[in-house]
């Protein structure tokens, strides 16, 4: 059985076997990307802040974009992931892995993004040494650190068992995959340390990484900044994050599935379900969308007028009218009826909601600040190559830390897929019995108990 | 019942000594407590310092409220994790 079970999952270790010239392709084309953001920092670091289009009033630009982009496509994962194993959504099996991958890859390249933006980045021990609880940006680094902590070990979990299955089948790098294993022999002990672990994990994780993107929105509402300060941006902001996340989810998954021939585990019927929830989370975004800008619009507040109409009609406008095609026409256009193509259809949707999601982003952070409330006079921002070869490095260094990552570990759970097939089945026909009527109980139903 | 990813004697598995493996096993454990432990002396600094500098100090305690036993349950779990399954190789 266990034999039958290792050819037939053949396919998720031969990446991790086999390396091809498309490996080396991939790798020598985002480093080259990854050497463009690295002479760009060279020069920023070397020659100050004065190289990028920073300056006064407009001093977020990009590389505050970036980080709330990256951070909030880490929700793809972790969250995604645990809501999906709470509920026992069986589709999950073949997508949880990837999910979890994103949120810790992203995490640090989003935490990484302020180091960029200081200009300073040994003045980080400032915020260590002389750091004040009152500054939502020490929230900012203190959930963070509890959501990267929380997601490296969400990921590290339930990975132990594949791990094991590498030390016991691979012929390389014995020593790292017999210390990552921790000793995984599959006994029912064990089995049951993992499945409680993995539990725990799942609950917490979700209150955590909600509380991350709150505190991340906190950053902005806390000022008295036009069109910051609003009491949805917390909830604003964490839909915009569990949309892009899902929206990120499904390239990678598409990537890899071509990547590596994962057809037989990533199904239409996986992207059909995902693209159903980006469709609803594409609605949910609209919605918040509409009730911000409306009360705003409302509110007629000369200052938040000044910036609403910058975004509306002004320098800002091809970012806004951008933000709402990608985020809302195009998705919807595409998911509304998943028939045919459904793939093709989804894909679109997904890469149209990333390029939105990031231009949101970018349309709360900089017209904000180029129509300050206080008297500095307008400023337009114009990224310089250093903010462009900064974001090229950060994307390119997040797809390098994924392709990376599917050389050393399996990026579809091995374990779980078994288990669904052996106990899972079995699990799902037993518990539809419980919620139908009519049918007979199964043997080990919970007692019925009165009022 | 075992699982398809059966164990095997340590040394032939690796080559290294199964003292050298355990060893980098609790030593990762060591780095999760160093680690999480780490972050919660600095909230802690942060307390101290709000209160010697009475610079609302009911900000930073309030915070820590929260956060200090958010990392301290992580750090439960790591334990957890490491303790059940390198305490049980398979004997049991």
């Amino acid at each position: 059985m266990a034999d039958r079970a290792d050819t037939r999952d053949a396919a998720l270790l031969a990446p991790i076997e086999l390396t091809g010239r498309g490996f080396y392709l991939t790798v020598g084309l985002l480093s080259l990307l990854i050497l463009w953001g690295a002479i760009a920092y060279w020069t920023q670091f070397d020659e100050g802040l004065g190289v990028t289009g920073l300056h006064q009033p407009v001093s977020w630009g990009f590389y505050v974009t970036n980080f709330v982009f990256f951070i909030g496509i880490s929700h793809a994962g972790t969250l995604i992931s645990a809501i999906l194993r709470l509920s026992k959504a069986e589709w999950r099996r073949p997508i949880t892995r990837m999910a979890e991958v994103i949120t810790v890859m992203v995490l640090f390249i989003g935490a990484g993004q302020i180091l960029v933006d200081l200009g300073r980045p040994d003045r980080m021990m400032n915020i260590i040494r002389y750091g004040r609880y009152q500054s939502p940006l020490l929230w900012d680094a203190t959930s963070i650190s509890a959501y990267l902590t929380a997601s490296i070990v969400y990921l590290y979990i339930p990975m132990i068992p594949d791990i094991a299955i590498l030390r016991d089948r691979l012929g390389k790098r014995k020593l790292l995959y017999t210390v990552l294993a921790l000793g995984w022999q599959g006994t029912e002990h064990q089995q049951k340390v993992l499945n409680r672990a993995i539990a725990i994990m799942a609950v917490l994780v979700i209150p955590i990484a909600v509380s991350v993107h709150s505190v991340v929105s906190f950053v902005f509402s806390m000022t008295l900044q036009p069109m910051w300060r609003s009491t949805i941006f917390g909830p604003y902001f964490v839909v915009g994050a569990i949309f892009s996340g899902i929206a990120a989810l499904i390239v990678a998954m598409l990537v890899f599935r071509k990547a590596y021939g994962l057809h037989g585990y990533l199904k239409p019927i996986h992207f059909r379900y995902l693209g159903q929830l980006l469709l609803v989370m594409s609605l949910l975004w609209f919605y918040f969308t509409f009730a911000e800008y409306l009360t705003a619009y409302y509110g007629n507040e000369p200052e938040e007028m000044h910036v609403f109409w910058a975004k509306f009609s002004g320098p800002f406008w091809p970012f806004f009218w951008g933000m709402a095609l990608t985020n809302f026409v195009i998705p919807v256009l595409c998911l509304v009826r998943l028939g045919r193509r459904t793939i093709g259809k989804v894909l679109i949707a997904s890469l149209s909601v990333t390029v939105g999601m990031w231009l949101e982003r970018f349309i709360i952070v900089v017209p904000t600040l180029s129509n300050p409330r206080l008297p500095f006079g307008e400023g337009i921002y114009f990224p310089t190559w250093v903010e462009w070869g900064e974001l090229a490095g950060s994307f390119a260094l997040f797809a390098l830390f994924f392709v990376l990552f599917t050389k050393l570990f399996p990026v579809i759970s091995i374990w779980e897929i078994r288990e669904g097939r052996e106990v899972g089945l079995k699990e799902v026909e037993e518990r539809l019995l419980t919620y139908l009527p009519d049918t007979a109980e199964p043997r080990h139903a919970e007692p019925e108990r009165g009022w | 019942m075992p699982s398809p990813s059966g164990g095997g004697d340590m040394r032939r598995v690796t080559g290294a000594p199964d003292r050298t493996v355990r060893a980098l096993q609790w030593a990762m454990a060591g780095l999760a407590v160093l680690f999480i432990g780490g972050i919660v002396v600095w909230i802690i600094h942060l307390i101290r310092t709000a209160w010697q500098l009475q610079d609302v100090p009911s900000a930073s305690i309030g915070i820590s409220l929260v956060a200090i036993p958010v990392f301290l349950t992580l750090l439960g779990v790591i334990l957890y994790v490491f303790w059940g399954l390198l305490g049980d190789r398979g004997e049991r």
